[in-house]
């Protein structure tokens, strides 16, 4: 018989019928059964009570009435302008970077002759759904119409983010400069110019600048001139821009609630980025002293909990700094936690870098590479791209022990709690409620990225094949 | 050349960035007329540590490191338990055929993974204890011992009172022959298992142990003519303390329970990694032999999936005893507690932090001797 004479009734159905199933996955055989009839009605119960605190019991007023303070905390709400113009100028920066990357996908399949899947809006829901749900919540909490509207916003920057695909190929640079410069300026809208604190703004701006206009038809020095000029109008507009319309702004020093959370784990695995790359490479390096200075670093710091760090921040950083210097408390939080991710990107970086085969070395030094071009160009790349799930990663537990600022009585978005029970009505009540919605908020956020850096993974393992 | 003296170059800025941070602590320091040795660990406390009615404000600096440090390992020990015992059942349930056991373990860890530790240390700490169903203890729900005048349990939101052992005069002595009756029962097991090594005999190596344990534990218990009585926990007459009976409070319970549950999700997630990676031909060649379920995991797949777990878990365990720290939020008397509050009261910042940091160095390191030391003695099975 072949297979063309098999007819479809005679093979195996894919779908079995539910009794079937419910033999095969609960009772295959007596002590499954047993396991099954133990552990079912133990999970009935469970989620009775669960929904019996969920709907009827719980006070969840404590998280009503208070969801601005869990949100944005403290805040002045005066300026309270500002984290929705933020939250819009992100939902930007993520529809810009998005477009953009689908746009290069697009042409790397256009080059390599293949179709490209379209990616269905299921799939991003799919994706992201513990964050969607999370908002939902919120949405759900929400006793004004401000969060449907900011909620609103937000959907429609990310859309209008996304038509950046229509950019075309010449100036694919000027796409990751919007997305990186709407990112910085989504923290400047909420800082203001404190300090100097517009020049990132600026060297950013200038930098996508000088990248995407190379004036490739203006001959010689000429192209250089001209950009250079492009990029000093960059910095002089956002000088302006910024000195006009954002200052003076709220310091991190006023923030609180998830906004701080957020923005605190961000910075601390930004600025500890370098650090430990650095690092990494002087414990790789063949000069004996910086091997021996960045390992006894980084073992120091992996010995001790984040908190013995942060106590040095609040206990001890300001005596060693000159008298009449004054850190904020969440500045020398901050500090310490780059301090402390800085050793474990480090060693994340080894990893990457000892995971490189020692051919790759050799064939850049055959080509007659100096070490420093070497390790930026051959290196360095391959490197980072193995390793960037184990940074993910280090993101999601720093994003968890961002809540260790709640010891130090800095009110982050475990620490608001402090607040909302200090209320008169909450003094001794709903303190589970609060705990949690918090860790629901903490869970959404941590999941989602786990589940991000799972799908990558899969997809650079594809890719080394 | 150029090596050379781009190392000095390196050795030199860090030099003086250290250089620079000192000498303003030096400068602040003397200022403020605080010195940098370590005389302060003699002079007395002078605070009162929640739920050690034995210390009291007289008594050293230094003997209120040692309590932290006992506290500490404490928490560490019986969180690393919770997880051990936790983490290796959920990490078996999640490669279940029981679709029920495999999907609550997944949940399971989905969800413990995924928030702070801190939140769940507060959960418990606030939610479960503090503010939750237990009343306070002067209303607080005995447990009576079927059968008996006697109290088994003593439940509180502050603390819970089992029962312990009290010394009625010889119990020193048999602690010691507690600890002979272990090392004659270890020295058995390894006697029979060299018995059926050579000669292939039974070796009944478990009951051969507990029976020698137990004949002479039994046997010290009458010749010293009962050194220890079980200690019925007892609210005291004004229902304020308590009276009689193991104190178990509720920091303890909060930073162990919460830290076993939350690093119980790394650890299935490492066990169950490490049994898929037993090659599936263990599996089959198991199968072959007709072994059952449990032989089939605890003679095959289990010895060589903790070959693998091992390093791992070593790391799991490094990361419990430094999350014991997360205690100060709480305020349960461990190390890192104990040296906020006596900063708090004018003890030296620079001192105090120094010595807890190489606490937490010591810890360290003695948990990765340990596990070295067991990781080793596993290694060297393999051919």
């Amino acid at each position: 018989m072949t297979a063309s004479t098999l007819k479809p009734s005679t093979l195996p159905s894919a779908t079995t019928s539910p009794l079937a199933w419910v033999r095969s996955r609960l009772f295959p055989n007596v002590r499954s059964g047993i396991l099954t009839i133990v552990l079912a009605p133990l999970l009935v119960y469970a989620a009775y009570r669960a929904a019996l605190f969920l709907f009827v019991n719980g006070r969840w007023e404590a998280v009503t009435r208070n969801l601005t303070l869990f949100m944005q905390g403290t805040y002045p709400r005066d300026q309270q302008w500002r984290i929705v113009a933020q939250i819009v100028v992100l939902a930007l920066a993520f529809g810009i970077g998005a477009g953009t990357a689908s746009a290069v996908r697009a042409d790397v399949a256009k080059e390599a002759g293949l179709a490209l899947p379209r990616q269905s809006p299921l799939s991003v829901i799919r994706r992201f759904w513990s964050l969607i749900a999370f908002v939902l919540l919120l949405l759900y909490f929400a006793s004004t119409a401000t969060p449907w509207l900011v909620v609103a916003g937000a959907v429609a920057a990310f859309l209008v983010g996304t038509l950046a695909r229509f950019i075309p190929t010449s100036l694919r640079n000027l796409g990751w400069t919007l997305a990186a410069l709407a990112l910085v300026a989504g923290f400047q809208v909420v800082s203001g110019t404190v300090g100097y604190s517009w020049i990132v703004t600026a060297i950013v701006l200038a930098a996508g600048a000088w990248s995407t206009f190379k004036f490739e038809n203006v001959e010689g020095r000429r192209a250089l001139l001209y950009r250079a000029l492009v990029a000093v109008a960059a910095w002089v507009v956002t000088y302006l821009a910024y000195t006009q319309l954002v200052y003076p702004g709220v310091g991190w020093d006023y923030w609180s609630g998830l906004h701080l959370t957020l923005w605190v784990s961000s910075l601390a695995i930004v600025l500890s980025f370098p650090l430990g790359l650095l690092l990494a490479l002087a414990r790789r390096s063949t000069l004996p002293v910086l091997r021996w200075l960045s390992t006894g670093f980084i073992e120091l710091i992996r010995g001790v909990p984040l908190i013995t760090l942060l106590f040095m921040g609040q206990y001890i950083l300001g005596f060693m700094l000159p008298q009449g210097t004054n850190l904020s408390s969440i500045s020398r939080a901050i500090t310490a936690m780059t301090l402390f991710t800085a050793a474990y990107v480090a060693e994340i970086v080894r990893g990457g870098l000892q995971s490189i085969p020692y051919g790759q070395t050799e064939a850049a030094l055959a080509l007659g590479l100096p070490t420093g071009k070497m390790m930026r160009l051959i290196i360095v790349p391959q490197a980072l791209r193995a390793v960037i799930p184990a940074l993910v990663g280090q993101f999601i537990s720093i994003f968890k022990d961002s809540s260790l600022l709640y010891i130090l009585a800095i009110n982050e978005f475990l620490g608001v709690r402090s607040l909302v029970h200090a209320q008169a009505d909450f003094r001794a009540v709903a303190h589970a409620e609060t705990l949690v919605f918090v860790a629901i908020g903490y869970w959404a956020f941590a999941y989602a990225m786990s589940k991000e850096s799972q799908r990558l993974e899969v997809r650079l393992r594809a890719g080394r094949r | 050349m150029l090596r050379v003296v781009g190392q000095l170059a390196a050795l030199v800025v860090v030099f003086v960035v250290f250089r620079w941070l000192i000498g303003n602590l030096v400068t602040n320091y003397s200022r403020l007329n605080i010195g940098f040795d370590f005389g302060f660990l003699n002079v007395p406390t002078q605070f009162q540590i929640a739920y050690h009615p034995e210390f009291n404000p007289r008594l050293p600096v230094w003997r209120m490191v040692l309590v932290g440090v006992k506290n500490t390992g404490l928490a560490a020990m019986f969180g690393i338990a919770v997880a051990g015992v936790l983490g290796l059942v959920i990490g078996i349930g999640r490669l279940s055929q029981n679709w029920l056991a495999a999907k609550l373990s997944a949940a399971y860890v989905e969800f413990f993974r995924n928030i702070p530790p801190l939140v769940a240390i507060v959960f418990f700490s606030f939610a479960v204890f503090l503010y939750g169903p237990l009343p306070h203890l002067r209303d607080a729900i005995e447990v009576g011992l079927p059968g008996t005048a006697s109290t088994l349990l003593v439940l509180s939101n502050g603390e819970w009172g089992v029962p312990g052992l009290r010394n009625t005069g010889n119990a020193p002595l048999f602690g010691v022959l507690a600890l002979v009756a272990v090392a004659a029962s270890a020295a058995v097991w390894v006697w029979r298992t060299r018995v059926n090594e050579r000669s292939g005999e039974p070796h009944h190596r478990v009951l051969w142990s507990l029976g020698v344990l137990a004949v002479v534990l039994v046997g010290a218990y009458v010749i010293l003519d009962g050194p220890v009585v079980i200690d019925w926990p007892q609210l005291s007459e004004n229902r304020r303390r308590l009276a009689s009976g193991f104190s178990v409070n509720s920091g303890f319970m909060s930073v162990a329970g919460a830290l076993g549950l939350y690093t119980a999700s790394h650890v299935a997630e490492i066990i169950r990694g490490s049994i898929l990676a037993v090659p599936w031909g263990q599996t089959e060649a198991a199968n072959a032999l007709a072994l059952t379920n449990f032989q089939r995991y605890r003679f095959v797949v289990l010895p060589q999936a903790m070959r693998i777990a091992i390093p791992p878990l070593i790391n799991q365990a490094l990361n419990l005893t430094k999350n014991t720290s997360l205690a100060v939020a709480v305020g349960y008397a461990e190390i890192t507690t104990l040296t906020q509050t006596s900063i708090g009261n004018g003890r030296p910042a620079v001192q105090s932090i120094v010595i807890l940091m190489l606490v937490y160095l010591g810890f360290s390191l003695l948990i990765s001797l340990i596990l070295n030391i067991v990781n080793r003695r596993l290694q060297l099975v393999t051919r």
